[in-house]
């Protein structure tokens, strides 16, 4: 048996084991306690996580990304694992806010302006709009039930098999011929160059898909069943007007 | 190690967390609206993978991809929120298990063996808490009325 392998993978299963026990105790059709409970286990498996992460390199350079990705993943899991729906969404502006603070670290300044402005602002708004239309009382019987009782122990161990793979993958890359960085001057110039130049097409593609979203969305919305037939009014002395 | 795979390995452990936290909410949760609001987390975590991967190798291509993705995200929240509106407007409810009952021939249907019972607080909602001093009614200047 391989014991360096052990060794070197006990955190990364450790803390993989804690978030999702935790996770999966916050999901819906658990009790209150089982939701301070899994909070505490949760945090404590992110740590461990970025320990782990730590491990990769050294800690100079990385605190502020240490800091935005705790952030973006505590909101990320409080966005599916609050009852209320609007809290949800609340949470989710939280995360966006902390994905575009991550853009911004990797020099994607426009990026992370426009998450925040077509999704915190624009795409936000319109499920905040569309759940008031919907769900005015904020509460509902199945935001607080899952699909029986293992579909969220079997929705929680895919899950945290796919990042503890990622993870173990990721622990040895090989160096890679160092490639040519970005410039980093003029970052909207350089941005707008690339897009209208090389991606022309791709953006005369994303304009007609704007079009046709916004046609068909107002063609399904609109109300095309029949209206019942007003009621026939009849004047004083009986006969119909 | 040098920095720059150090940073990348960072980048996409956190984009698969977010996806993956994205896909235990759209299979765990029943209402709609959310189950929206995780793909959209998902979408989210493979941004950010994408620009890392853009960052490291120097290419724009990883950003252009972002711009493409925000912009499909924008039309499947119209369309989406859309469909959502009409299906409610039939069935009245956001949970997604309504629609079972459009399943195949011969599949037996999903019942709710356990259903939470409502508790005393959920029913309470936040108030504000009143602010100020309440200024005193005069009466007689309330109901003067000059003209009279």
């Amino acid at each position: 048996m391989n014991w360096s392998l052990v060794n070197s993978l006990w955190p990364l299963f450790v803390s993989m084991v804690l978030g999702s026990a935790g996770i999966w105790l916050m999901l819906p059709p658990k009790g209150r306690q089982g939701r301070f409970v899994g909070a505490i286990l949760s945090v404590a498996g992110l740590l461990l996580l970025a320990i782990q992460l730590l491990g990769f390199g050294q800690w100079n350079g990385q605190a502020m990304f240490m800091l935005l990705a705790t952030f973006t993943t505590i909101s990320a899991v409080a966005t599916i694992t609050m009852r209320s729906p609007v809290y949800s969404a609340i949470w989710f502006a939280l995360t966006l806010l902390g994905t575009a603070g991550l853009l911004l670290l990797q020099e994607a300044q426009f990026l992370a302006v426009a998450t925040i402005i077509v999704y915190a602002g624009a795409i936000l708004v319109t499920f905040l709009f569309v759940l008031m239309l919907a769900q005015p009382e904020g509460h509902a019987i199945y935001d607080r039930m899952s699909w029986g009782k293992f579909a969220p122990l079997c929705a929680v161990l895919s899950g945290v098999l796919l990042v503890g793979g990622l993870t173990f993958l990721l622990s040895d890359l090989e160096a890679m011929p160092e490639a040519a960085s970005l410039p980093t001057d003029n970052h909207m110039a350089r941005l707008g160059g690339e897009l209208f130049s090389r991606r022309l097409l791709s953006v005369e593609l994303a304009g007609t898909l704007l079009l046709i979203a916004l046609v068909g969305a107002i063609a399904i919305a609109k109300d095309t069943r029949p209206k019942p037939r007003q009621a026939v009014s009849t004047s004083s002395d009986g006969r119909q007007a | 190690m040098d920095s720059h795979l150090t940073e990348l390995q960072n980048y996409l452990v956190l984009g698969g967390l977010l996806f993956s936290i994205g896909l235990i909410g759209l299979l765990v949760r029943r209402n709609m609206i959310v189950m929206f609001l995780c793909v959209e987390m998902m979408l989210q975590g493979i941004s950010v993978s994408l620009v890392a991967w853009g960052r490291f190798h120097g290419d724009w291509g990883g950003q252009m991809l972002v711009i493409f993705i925000v912009t499909v995200a924008a039309c499947e929240a119209a369309i989406g929120l859309a469909m959502i509106l009409a299906v409610f407007n039939y069935s009245k409810q956001l949970d997604i298990a309504f629609w079972q009952e459009v399943r195949e021939a011969g599949i037996p249907p999903f019942t709710d063996h356990e259903i939470p019972e409502e508790r005393e607080e959920d029913r309470v909602w936040p108030t504000l808490s009143p602010a100020g001093v309440e200024p005193e009614l005069d009466v007689e200047e309330i109901t003067h009325r000059s003209r009279v």
